[in-house]
């Protein structure tokens, strides 16, 4: 096979596993936090794509001006979201669990479509279109930018979770609810706050794609599954596994395009998932389980 | 519930005597002040569309062009041969699924739908042509292209719309002419497809239609995606890798921009992109997404015939409801509606075997789209279907962009690009 | 108990002699009705009883139409037969994930996953074969027989349905009176617990995900003679995973006749709903209101529906001391 073609892919595969890195972080931080698996991760993520749409449309501002607006905006809607269903169900069988968040998801995703209309919506931004040349190989600029701004965003979460008060409250309430009740944490609040940042970060991860790809209301449940299995794949509730995970996912998957048929490429995803699971349940780098 | 009665009369019976009903009192009625008479019957047109899911986009489209033609045959005074009876379109979701099209269409039926068409996914029209075959109610397709729907010989099922062989006869015809009359060939040629029923049938078909065309042009590679992609970075990686001159993509709506933006941003070099017959290259949305990047864009496809009165005026009466224009598929969708009013005005009645008398005898010039007048052979499919070939022009205005470049009968630029220049030297 | 016999007896009658006074359409409500109890059940054998999820039931609906039709279709097999063979390649990929999963160990999140990823990958294979349709799916001929499993009307789809739903009720019944079903709730309510007292749970939970695989492949089957069209997206798709375990939720997890009840509520709610919300400019309405109802129940009733129904109904059936 073409050895440019081959780095190519390999390049690309790490520049857009940065971002299944970002999306997937919030997932799993939700998961550490509460044990409950967020169904509608990936339409969250498309809400947050509409919302940067919007303003770039309407106001003319570029979606990485925006992205602290969107950010908020999301962050709300998890809070929202914590606050008013999560909280209920937290204490209940798992299988419990999974309807409500999957049904978030059917309403996120058919109220866009209510809203917005089912359109594929493509805005072109300053670098929709921008490229650098290494020779014969190719970087796509908005692909680095986000790649870039991803591992930024990872580590602003580090710094949140491990300096401030609040992120020392969202990991004492992950490590031990119980102990955190007792030393007067409002726990409920905590998880407010911890599904709101989980949410904010796949926004802003939301935002780092729209110049990449067009949306559309029912492209947010592929995103879902892609973050499962970062997320597996780098440790539940492990944040530095997820964005590692994600650059693993972003390279088989690309890579695999060599000697597979591009539509196969999810049965690797998959496949790499189930022997992960079985061999190492605690993900490459460990995490909870 | 009075209908519950009416559980174990058939349908048709019902629906039969409740015509001969309307039918006596509209004769009793003579003499009668206007005003008290009893208002014609209406007479309800089933439509299953995509509304919602993966390709709602167009399937909204289709409603509101099955709505268009529904209100302009009621203004214009209904079905005369019925006491001027009224069109009533009852609207059904296939949320893109062929099960819930098929449950759909079974609710309009049982709702009172004398006719039923619809519904752009070929998948979707055979789980609704084997329905109708169970209801014994016609069912006259807008928009499906599988030739397999009328290849099962079903007595109920007709269609307005091209079949794959007929969209693949076109491609070739015109991809001869354009490298004739530009007196340049390419040699190597990547096909992609989107991963669903008619992405897979369009490709495979143009593949052996191309090698059966003598024309000396090598498929070097073929290229599947799912339908629904986000990113084609890999895809697009091995197109170029491939090294063609030409690529025929088959694509679906929002493909086409992602598949374009990445051939600009890798630099594939191509003498042009030549589309056998597929959406994802003249919505407007698209046109006015790609900009300069989609100039010189050819595609095969049944499409409007601007110059028409019937689609000036549905045209404007489009635009003025839904602020775009008539696309070619919402065209089809309207033709649809207007040739089972022509049918329903021919067959009289509601009554399904004289619908379907009336179906074979159908000979409708008055129609929207590029192409002869509507007739149906033995299979059901429409003989004056044909394609045309578009291109992307340069225009001031963004809806005049798509130019009919051939047949000659319909043409609206007679200059075709090709080779284009490069993607990333406009 | 007496009573609730007799109740259920009558309401046994007055399903059969129903269609008497039904037209088609209503008729097929009730198909689905019946229908989507019946899987719903299947899956609660599983889920409902032992408390390992499975979000990739399609899967099972999936292989038993493929594998009937692709029999009907190149061998001329009736579905009627077809039906053990799917159910056969059904418990056995079932019970290869059973494998994996219980002997690993993959509990809660971690099987769900599993059973998600199995239904996955068999839908991207199938969609690549192409003795199976690869992506265009299958389209089967309507032929109407007896044989052949498809039939003009709704009538005998109703009295088919309705009997695979009864079927499943008595299978469910018989299984929870037996040793096989205490053992199966013993695991649900603590597996470790279980395995201290000699439970051989890991058999037990392949016993229950091996039947569950079978009854649900069964529902494959008469879906596919039903919409006579197979695409792997809507026959192992997540939609159809998701779609299947909402009335046994609702209707209330791990109970006999919940999965019964949540489909006599949800399968009208979301005709009605789609039928009156698809008219021009709100599509996706009807989808949102499923969706806020689900998560009503599951806050407000988290125990099903059946809670409710048993309050007013228990008082009314109590035998005479």
């Amino acid at each position: 096979m073409d050895a440019t073609f081959t780095i190519q892919l390999i390049i690309q595969g790490v520049l857009l596993g940065g971002i299944y890195g970002l999306i997937a972080m919030g997932l799993s931080l939700i998961f550490g936090v509460m044990g409950v698996i967020n169904f509608a991760h990936g339409q969250m993520m498309v809400m947050a794509m509409y919302v940067s749409y919007w303003i770039f449309v309407l106001l003319g501002i570029d979606p990485y001006l925006s992205l602290i607006v969107v950010v908020a905006v999301i962050f709300v809607l998890g809070y929202f979201i914590q606050a008013t269903v999560v909280n209920r169900i937290i204490d209940y069988p798992e299988a419990m669990q999974v309807l409500p968040l999957v049904s978030i998801g059917l309403i996120l995703e058919n109220l866009a479509l209510l809203f917005w209309g089912p359109d594929h919506r493509s805005p072109q931004t300053i670098l929709s279109l921008q490229s650098i040349w290494i020779g014969p190989i190719m970087i796509d600029v908005s692909r680095l930018v986000a790649f870039v701004l991803a591992i930024f965003i990872t580590s602003l979460i580090f710094l949140f979770l491990k300096k401030t008060n609040i992120g020392k409250c969202i990991r004492a309430a992950s490590d031990n609810r119980m102990g955190a009740i007792l030393v007067g944490i409002d726990v409920n609040r905590i998880y407010n706050a911890s599904f709101g940042l989980g949410a904010a970060t796949t926004a802003a991860a939301g935002v780092l794609l729209l110049p990449l790809m067009p949306i559309s209301p029912h492209m947010g449940h592929d995103f879902t599954l892609t973050a499962f299995i970062v997320v597996i794949l780098g440790g539940m509730g492990n944040l530095l596994g997820a964005l590692v995970g994600g650059l693993i996912l972003g390279i088989a998957e690309l890579v695999s395009t060599l000697f597979l048929p591009a539509t196969l490429k999810q049965v690797v995803s998959f496949s790499i998932l189930i022997i992960i699971m079985l061999f190492r349940p605690q993900g490459l780098f460990g995490g909870k389980k | 519930m009075p209908r519950k009665k009416l559980g174990n009369m058939n349908r048709r019976t019902f629906i039969k005597t409740s015509g001969v009903i309307g039918l006596g009192v509209a004769a009793s009625n003579f003499g009668v002040p206007k005003l008290l008479r009893a208002a014609p019957p209406t007479i309800k047109i089933g439509s299953v569309q995509p509304a919602t899911g993966p390709l709602a986009v167009i399937g909204v489209g289709q409603r509101r062009g099955n709505q268009l033609a529904v209100d302009y045959i009621n203004a214009m005074g209904g079905i005369k041969s019925m006491d001027g009876a009224k069109l009533e379109l009852l609207l059904g979701d296939s949320e893109s699924k062929p099960e819930i099209g098929r449950s759909e269409a079974d609710r309009l039926i049982k709702a009172g739908a004398a006719v039923m068409t619809g519904p752009f996914q070929s998948g979707v029209a055979l789980a609704i042509s084997t329905l109708c075959e169970q209801r014994q109610v016609p069912f006259i397709m807008d928009v499906a292209a599988l030739d397999k729907i009328t290849d099962k010989g079903y007595k109920y099922t007709y269609r307005v719309f091209i079949t794959v062989s007929g969209l693949l006869n076109g491609a070739i015809k015109y991809l001869k002419m354009v490298t004739e009359q530009k007196g340049v060939m390419p040699k190597r040629a990547v096909v992609t497809n989107t991963a669903d029923a008619f992405g897979k049938g369009m490709s495979g078909g143009f593949v052996k239609f191309l090698e059966k065309s003598g024309l000396p042009i090598e498929v070097v590679d073929k290229v599947q995606y799912p339908l629904g992609i986000h990113d084609l970075s890999a895809e697009v990686a091995r197109i170029k890798a491939a090294k063609p001159d030409i690529l025929f993509p088959v694509s679906r709506p929002g493909d086409g921009i992602i598949l374009t933006r990445e051939l600009y941003k890798q630099r594939v070099e191509l003498m042009g992109i030549f589309g056998p017959g597929s959406p994802g290259w003249y919505e407007p949305d698209v046109i006015k997404a790609l900009d300069k990047l989609i100039y010189y864009v050819m595609v095969n496809v049944p499409w409007i015939n601007p110059s028409s009165q019937v689609y000036q005026q549905a045209n404007a009466a489009f635009q003025k409801a839904h602020n775009r224009y008539l696309d070619t598929n919402s065209a089809y969708a309207y033709t649809g509606v207007l040739v089972i009013a022509d049918i329903l005005e021919r067959a009289t009645s509601t009554d399904p075997e004289k619908i379907l008398a009336a179906t074979r005898q159908t000979n409708f010039t008055n129609h929207p789209v590029v192409g002869g007048p509507v007739q149906f052979d033995q299979k059901g499919n429409n003989t004056g279907a044909q394609t045309a070939l578009i291109q992307v022009q340069p225009d001031q205005d963004l809806l005049k962009r798509v130019k009919i470049v051939a047949p000659q009968e319909f043409v609206q630029s007679d200059k075709i690009v090709f080779p284009a220049p490069q993607l990333w030297k406009r | 108990m007496k009573r609730y016999h007799i109740f259920l007896s009558l309401i046994l009658l007055i399903l059969v002699v129903l269609p008497l006074f039904l037209d088609n359409y209503i008729l097929g409500i009730f198909v689905m009705v019946f229908f989507w109890a019946y899987v719903g059940q299947s899956w609660n054998v599983l889920t409902g009883y032992t408390g390992h999820i499975s979000l990739g039931h399609a899967l099972y609906i999936g292989v038993g139409a493929y594998t009937s039709t692709y029999l009907a279709q190149v061998f001329g097999l009736s579905p009627w037969f077809g039906m053990f063979a799917g159910g056969v390649v059904a418990a056995g990929i079932a019970l290869f994930l059973g494998f994996l999963g219980f002997r690993f160990g993959l509990r809660g999140v971690y099987f769900v996953i599993l059973t998600i990823a199995f239904a996955e990958i068999t839908r991207l294979i199938v969609s690549h074969v192409e003795a199976l349709g690869s992506f265009s799916g299958i389209f089967l001929d309507f032929e109407p027989s007896f044989w052949n499993f498809q039939f003009s009307g709704n009538l005998p789809y109703y009295y088919i349905s309705l009997a695979l739903m009864v079927g499943s009720l008595v299978a469910v019944y018989i299984i929870e009176q037996s040793k096989l079903g205490r053992f199966i709730v013993a695991i649900r309510e603590d597996e470790e617990a279980a395995q201290a007292l000699g439970v051989n749970t890991f058999k037990y939970n392949m016993l229950a995900i091996a039947i569950s695989a079978f009854m649900t492949s069964i529902a494959g089957v008469f879906y596919a003679n039903y919409i006579f069209y197979l695409h792997p997206n809507s026959m192992f798709g997540m939609s159809l995973s998701i779609e299947l375990i909402l009335r046994p939720i609702v209707g209330g997890l791990g109970t006999l006749f919940g999965p019964l009840i949540g489909s006599f509520l949800l399968t009208p709610l979301s005709e009605i709903s789609r039928a009156y919300f698809a008219k021009g400019g709100l599509e996706g309405l009807h989808l949102v209101l499923y969706g806020i109802v689900a998560i009503l129940v599951v806050l407000f009733m988290p125990k099903g529906i059946i809670v409710y129904v048993r309050r007013f109904l228990d008082p009314l059936m109590k035998d005479k001391k």
